[in-house]
């Protein structure tokens, strides 16, 4: 599929800024999964300054600062992707063979290790590890294991947003049976990880259709997140348990970390008196 | 006599020996440099010793030498400890640890470089996984944070002890912003002083060159992109444990000392915000731990680094030591694997062991710990300040088994080590000499040329006998450190730098630093305008008491009104509560002593202290008596009580105002004339000038008989020191016109408004200006000044209304009181950047509108 991306956040402040320096993850990622043109960053007021970067997990990363006096700030990511599908499907792999694997192999854990331990927003405790346990028999492959777990989140849970917060703890979600993409990612994350699997955070952007007979609205879509496991001898296979499917073409990829704390879309340090309030559009539209 | 004396000291310390010592070589022989120093000793006799240790005490509280220990809210500023005994090592041995230490520091640089490179320590199994990527002192985004030098571990410290096998073994590392060196210096100050026949026939060996070449040497390197090096010491703040230290090497150093919201990033520099606007920083010695380094990348809450500092650091424009991330070696359980991996990079043993240590985070490891915990010590990885080591042996069941469920919830967070008795070394404790455990932490800088470790150290021993705990936090005792030998020190090869090096670089006064050197200013000269005024209302009240009639006293309820004009607290002295003029103790001891309610004397104080406290660096040492003195009177006067003998009172309030005067006199004799001194000028003269007039219109505020009036003229001009010069130009004639003309219009009386207006607008002249035309400040000024040298005094001085009997000067005087207020708001605009508060924002994707 080939889309249009447009991803436009805008910050209101009470007072004057007058000194902002911000860091932007937004940039889709070139895989063979996906390719990414004509990216172009355009950001109100004129940044005094902006460079780019990869960070640590390969993600690039613009940095920006911005020292005139300023009420509104306005950055908007905007590029042509091209996306194709997946082809993995089973792997026949047991979870039992997974796990000794990434136990047993030197080279795959030093890779692995990080994607295998609790960070920040991935927590878990027994009731979490019990959640996710009864999808991973050990006999059983890998693939459906994982597919039976998102399938559980997607028919255990409801989607509310503003219910959560980026800080709400993992354990509330459980309790609560609702949350966001965000807060279904880490949970899942936290189930692939505290039964012995790696598991990364995915950012990036998901095509929506509109209710039937009606026409999509401009700026409708959403940021999106969802879940990638490795599997030895495969690599990493992505799963979304929002929607209970294994990401095809319609998913867009921006960037992966451990969790949302890796791979949040703008940061910013802004010196200001007041408050601030921000609105986000986006629109993946079909080419 | 004598020979049965000679002895009695390393006799009687000989006798409490009960593990291996310092003094004592391995055949219970005493070394050499020992048995000189307990002859020296011996010559200084015990009762002097306590003389001595006395003496050491007031040196420091002198000094200001503090330590703030954390938990305890008296313990802030708490007096640092320093035994008049020091520690000694041979320079034979000393140079052969300094080896070991030097390949130490050469390993964890090696390490340092490949945990956030390559990681080929972990690839090839020398390393656990988990050492890097559980390690809590791991920071992503410092990958690729990196200096322009071949190390990037600059500064390293070492605590050692020695081992049972007579070797100093290495307990901890320090690579972040290792602290103590200042201590150390400071320790050989007061040491040389106050002991100073102690080093008879041994030379020791001088700290000062660490500081002064070594650890510029550095600077080398990046100063061959700019031809005046600007070098700033940020610290934490007034509130972290070692600020003293850092506010005396900055100031020893000549760098200047900031806050993180002093500094700022801006076109790809990092530059301080100062009086004189922005100036670039070349170099940032850091003494604020990694994560809260830069809000934006780092810790998002931090308000003690700068936003922005990594991604200039990428950029190679600044050089911060130690580089943000070197936290991650500041984890016990490297100590355990440093042998292998000294094999697998330089091919060597380890020079130095280190006590026997296991780390949880992995799992064999874990599971000998938790059946071993009963014997073993254990304590968090990375050093955290609230985390104290556990002695399993110490331990109930109950608090074993508990134990073990902290450690299994995050097993990588600790360590455990083997107990081991370390050495003992003489201490003057309990006023006589008594063996105590000791650790040592040694100093090592990377320099061109390779590491080079200081000369001395700062030892610690520990308070209690029998315990191997000398944190500062739980009251360690530090000792001064000697390399000593029998010849003098040859310098060999001392390190030559540029000339240039040498050469004053830039400091800066930034905004913040300009700030509380205005308001030092102002609360002090507010101290002194309260104590000379109500030294001259009690002495007004005593009068009347012991020689006055009991119907002419309306001055005094006048001068215990103006008092409390002066000094606004709840309950004061006003006409409507006429009860409290008949005993007016209560109030007056409440306006002094009070801490608790703002504006009283006590209360001002500490408001003055505090922000003489975090500009320390800024003043000398013959400051820092007197503002001792001065916070002694302090703590006399919070005790004062409304029974007291007036006598009393009346004197802690003349010894305050004689240490003020003291302190003013220092301030002007001694204080370079830079902007500093200026802003510091313009707020006492600010304070002055607001205080007079506040006292004036309310002394005049009421119609009063002729006897009351002179009591009032005499009053004021004793406010103003201008009482003798009156009296030889008026003799005993009050006039108010007379007096006005002398107080107002005088300018050889330097308490006159004209005199002091006059200064104030010289002062804010020379401070940096954008434009040639004068700012709002200085017309603010010219104003005031100009109103006041147009004023017509026998106009001024004659009665009109019946309520308000002198009108007109009521009046001006609230003009100019206007302006002058309005000086020190102007001021505060142009040369105090008040910084908005710093916001740390994300975007999450959480978003309201966009349902999925």
């Amino acid at each position: 599929m080939n889309y249009k991306l447009v991803h436009q956040t805008q910050y209101t402040y009470t007072g004057n800024v007058n000194n902002y320096h911000g860091i932007a993850c937004l940039m889709p990622k070139i895989s063979p999964r996906q390719n990414c043109t004509n990216f172009a960053l355009q950001i109100t007021p004129m940044p005094d300054e902006i460079s780019q970067r990869t960070d640590y997990f390969g993600n690039t990363l613009h940095h920006f600062s911005i020292h005139q006096p300023h009420t509104q700030l306005t950055v908007l990511a905007t590029s042509m992707i091209e996306t194709r599908s997946s082809i993995i499907t089973d792997l026949f792999m047991t979870n039992r063979e997974v796990k000794e694997q990434l136990r047993t192999n030197h080279a795959l854990k030093t890779q692995l290790l990080e994607y295998m331990i609790p960070s920040s927003f991935v927590q878990w405790d027994e009731e979490i590890r019990n959640f996710g346990a009864d999808c991973f028999s050990e006999n059983q492959s890998f693939y459906q294991s994982a597919r039976q777990l998102c399938h559980k989140i997607y028919t255990e849970f409801k989607y509310v947003s503003g219910f959560t917060t980026i800080h709400t703890p993992l354990k509330t979600v459980l309790k609560e049976r609702k949350g966001v993409c965000q807060d279904f990612s880490h949970l899942a994350i936290a189930c692939f990880r505290s039964l012995g699997f790696a598991a990364r955070y995915i950012s990036g952007y998901l095509e929506t259709q509109p209710p039937p007979g009606k026409t999509k609205l401009q700026g409708s879509d959403a940021t999106h997140a969802w879940v990638s496991v490795y599997a030895p001898g495969v690599g990493w296979c992505d799963f979304d348990p929002t929607n209970d499917l294994v990401p095809q073409e319609k998913h867009i990829t921006t960037a992966w970390g451990r969790d949302f704390g890796d791979v949040s879309p703008l940061r910013g340090i802004v010196f200001s008196t007041g408050k601030q309030t921000f609105k986000v559009g986006v629109d993946v539209i079909p080419v | 006599m004598v020979a049965d004396t000679i002895h009695s000291l390393l006799d009687s310390y000989r006798t409490q020996l009960s593990s291996y010592d310092e003094i004592l070589n391995a055949d219970g022989s005493i070394k050499p440099h020992w048995e000189k120093l307990f002859q020296s000793l011996e010559k200084i006799g015990n009762l002097e010793l306590k003389n001595r240790l006395q003496e050491i005490k007031n040196k420091i509280r002198e000094n200001g030498v503090t330590y703030n220990v954390y938990e305890d809210p008296k313990g802030m500023n708490s007096p640092w400890k320093l035994d008049p005994i020091p520690f000694l090592i041979q320079k034979s041995e000393w140079e052969s640890i300094s080896k070991g230490l030097q390949q130490r520091a050469i390993l964890l640089d090696l390490i340092f470089r490949d945990m956030y490179g390559e990681r080929k320590l972990v690839k090839d199994g020398i390393l656990p996984a988990e050492l890097v990527f559980e390690n809590t002192g791991f920071f992503r985004p410092c990958q690729d944070v990196k200096l322009p030098t071949e190390h990037q571990l600059v500064m390293y410290a070492a605590d050692m002890a020695r081992g049972p096998d007579g070797r100093m073994w290495v307990l901890d590392n320090r690579t972040q912003a290792p602290s103590g060196s200042g201590y150390a210096l400071e320790n050989r100050q007061i040491i040389s002083k106050v002991m100073p026949e102690l080093a008879e026939r041994q030379y020791v060996s001088r700290l000062s060159p660490f500081f002064t070449h070594i650890q510029q040497a550095i600077f080398r390197v990046f100063r061959e992109k700019t031809d005046q090096l600007n070098v700033v010491y940020l610290t934490a703040g007034p509130n972290n444990e070692t600020y003293f230290e850092q506010a005396y090497l900055a100031s020893y150093l000549g760098f200047t000392l900031v806050q993180g919201n002093d500094l700022t990033v801006k076109n790809g520099y990092v530059w301080v915000k100062s009086i004189e606007g922005l100036q670039r920083v070349d170099i940032i010695i850091r003494r604020v731990d990694d994560e809260w380094c830069d809000p934006l990348e780092l810790r998002g809450g931090s308000k003690l680094g700068v936003a922005g500092l990594l991604q200039v650091i990428r950029n190679g424009n600044v050089m911060v030591i130690n580089p943000p991330g070197s936290s991650i070696l500041e984890n016990t359980a490297l100590n355990s694997f440093l042998p292998s991996v000294s094999r697998y990079f330089l091919k060597e043993e380890l020079l130095l062991p280190s006590v026997a240590t296991w780390w949880c985070g992995q799992t064999k490891e874990r599971q000998y710990v938790l059946e071993n915990l009963h014997r073993l010590i254990i304590k968090k990885a990375n050093r955290k300040q609230v985390f104290r080591s556990v002695y399993g042996r110490q331990l109930t069941f109950d608090q074993l088994q508990e134990l073990r469920t902290q450690i299994l919830q995050h097993p990588s967070e600790y360590v455990a080590q083997e107990e081991i008795s370390f050495s003992t070394t003489p201490a003057f404790v309990n006023d006589r000499i008594e063996p105590r455990y000791a650790a040592i932490r040694a100093f090592l800088t990377a320099t061109p040329a390779g590491y080079q470790v200081m000369q001395g150290g700062l030892t610690r021993s520990s308070p209690v006998k029998d315990k191997f705990t000398f944190s500062n936090q739980y009251g360690g005792i530090a000792k001064d450190t000697w390399i000593v030998s029998d010849e003098t020190e040859i310098i060999p090869d001392r390190i030559r730098l540029p000339r240039q090096l040498f050469q004053k670089s830039q400091t800066s006064l930034p905004s913040r630093s300009a700030e509380n050197l205005f308001w030092a200013a102002r609360y002090g000269e507010r101290t002194m305008a309260a104590t000379t005024f109500l030294i001259i209302t009690l002495n007004s009240l005593n009068l009347q008491r012991n020689f006055g009639t009991t119907t002419k006293t309306e001055h005094i309820e006048i001068l215990l009104k103006t008092v409390s004009r002066l000094i606004r607290i709840e309950p004061g002295f006003s006409n409507e509560n006429a009860e409290s003029y008949k005993h007016p103790f209560a109030i007056i001891t409440d306006s002094i002593a009070n801490e608790a309610k703002r504006g009283t004397i006590a209360s001002t104080i500490d408001s003055f202290l505090k922000a003489m406290i975090v500009v320390r660096e800024r003043w000398n040492q013959v400051t820092w008596r007197t503002i001792d003195v001065i916070e002694n009177i302090a703590q006399k006067l919070k005790q004062i009580q409304p029974k007291q003998n007036p006598n009393d009172i009346q004197n802690t309030l003349n010894t305050l105002q004689y240490s003020l005067f003291t302190f003013y006199g220092i301030v002007s004799e001694s204080l370079p004339r830079n902007n500093g001194f200026l802003l510091f000028e313009t707020g006492k003269l600010i304070e002055r000038i607001l205080s007079k007039i506040v006292i004036m219109r309310s002394i005049f505020s009421a119609r009063t008989e002729r006897f009351i009036e002179h009591e009032l003229i005499e009053a004021t001009l004793m406010n103003h020191f201008a009482l003798v010069n009156y009296r030889s130009a008026y003799k005993s004639n009050y006039e108010m016109e007379y007096m006005l003309d002398m107080v107002l219009l005088d300018k050889q009386v330097p308490s006159s408004l004209a005199y002091l207006l006059q200064t104030l607008e010289q002062t804010i002249a020379q401070l940096p200006h954008a434009s040639e035309r004068l700012n709002d400040a200085q017309k603010a000024v010219l104003r005031a000044s100009t109103q006041i040298q147009l004023i017509d005094v026998a106009e001024l001085s004659t009665v009109s209304g019946d309520a308000m009997p002198y009108e007109k000067l009521d009046q001006l005087l609230a003009e100019v009181y206007g302006l002058i207020l309005s000086v020190s708001d102007f001021t505060a605009n142009l040369y105090f950047n008040h910084t908005a508060t710093q916001h740390s924002i994300t975007e999450t994707i959480m978003d309201l509108e966009n349902e999925l």
